[in-house]
């Protein structure tokens, strides 16, 4: 069965490509969250193998988001991907229980080395 | 307002652009003016917050921004300026802001970045800090001309 992965971003067209790098290799997008406060929401609803998480975010922001997701399941595998590539925001983030910390803009085989390995069976 | 806080974007913008579509950007003179303005039709417009705080706008013509965003969606046509392809030109100041941020932050200044937000429309002036505004313009050749006007300040310490 495809793994299945949770996208936020605010932004629809980061949400676009990234649905389409996961899609066309296998991996099933179950939900777009569009800021924090959604993505916690839709996390405990959907139960997802895999969560992408934005930092820069209206209503809620990305670390806040993954501290709520990382508060109510403590195995959960969220994935930064943002512009904010400074280190003490990596710090905080990997602190925080985030997986990995992706930089924007990316390269399509980033991403997907960093799912596949949180992923591999 | 220092040319120092000006480099971090130049740079940034020359590898995000790089990395997202494959093309170098050639870079244009520098030049001032005594407030934030810009003439173009697509504007997005970021905060900075932090140690280092003001704005950034990257204004482009309404061509430009749907050349922008067709190469950003993979080649995909854009006729109209949609949504999707707003977003796209959003996500382009939004990483441009990071990636200088990230420089700023090596630099020594901590910020942060707002979401960005799409201005339509020519002749909008903003009143901020009065700060000069700095303007580097960009060629991207197939694309078009895109500038950066860049106003922040070194955030003043308020006495407790």
């Amino acid at each position: 069965m495809a793994k299945r992965i949770l996208i936020t971003d605010d932004a629809l067209f980061m949400r676009v490509t990234l649905k389409n790098i996961l899609s066309s290799n296998g991996y099933e997008v179950v939900g777009e969250a569009e800021n924090g406060a959604q993505a916690v929401k839709m996390y405990s609803e959907l139960k997802p193998d895999l969560v992408t998480m934005d930092i820069t975010m209206p209503e809620m922001d990305g670390l806040e988001a993954l501290k709520q997701i990382r508060a109510a399941d403590a195995n959960a595998k969220v994935v930064m991907c943002t512009a904010m590539g400074q280190k003490n925001m990596v710090v905080e983030a990997i602190q925080s229980g985030a997986k990995d910390f992706i930089v924007k803009p990316f390269q399509p085989d980033r991403v997907l080395e960093a799912v596949g390995k949180l992923l591999a069976a | 307002m220092k040319v120092e806080y000006v480099t971090p974007f130049v740079n940034a913008s020359a590898s995000v652009i790089q990395t997202l579509i494959g093309i170098s950007p050639e870079r244009g003179k520098l030049s001032a003016r005594p407030q934030m303005f810009t003439s173009q039709q697509v504007n997005i417009v970021c905060g900075i917050t932090g140690e280092i705080e003001g704005q950034v706008i990257y204004g482009m013509s309404m061509m430009t921004a749907k050349n922008m965003a067709s190469k950003m969606l993979g080649g995909q046509e854009v006729k109209e300026f949609d949504q999707l392809a707003a977003s796209a030109i959003a996500e382009l100041g939004n990483m441009i802001s990071g990636g200088s941020s990230n420089q700023l932050f090596q630099s020594g200044f901590k910020t942060d970045i707002t979401p960005p937000t799409i201005v339509k429309g020519p002749n909008i002036s903003m009143t901020n800090f009065d700060i000069p505004t700095l303007v580097i313009p960009l060629n991207v050749a197939g694309v078009g001309e895109f500038e950066i006007a860049v106003s922040l300040r070194q955030r003043k310490v308020v006495a407790a």
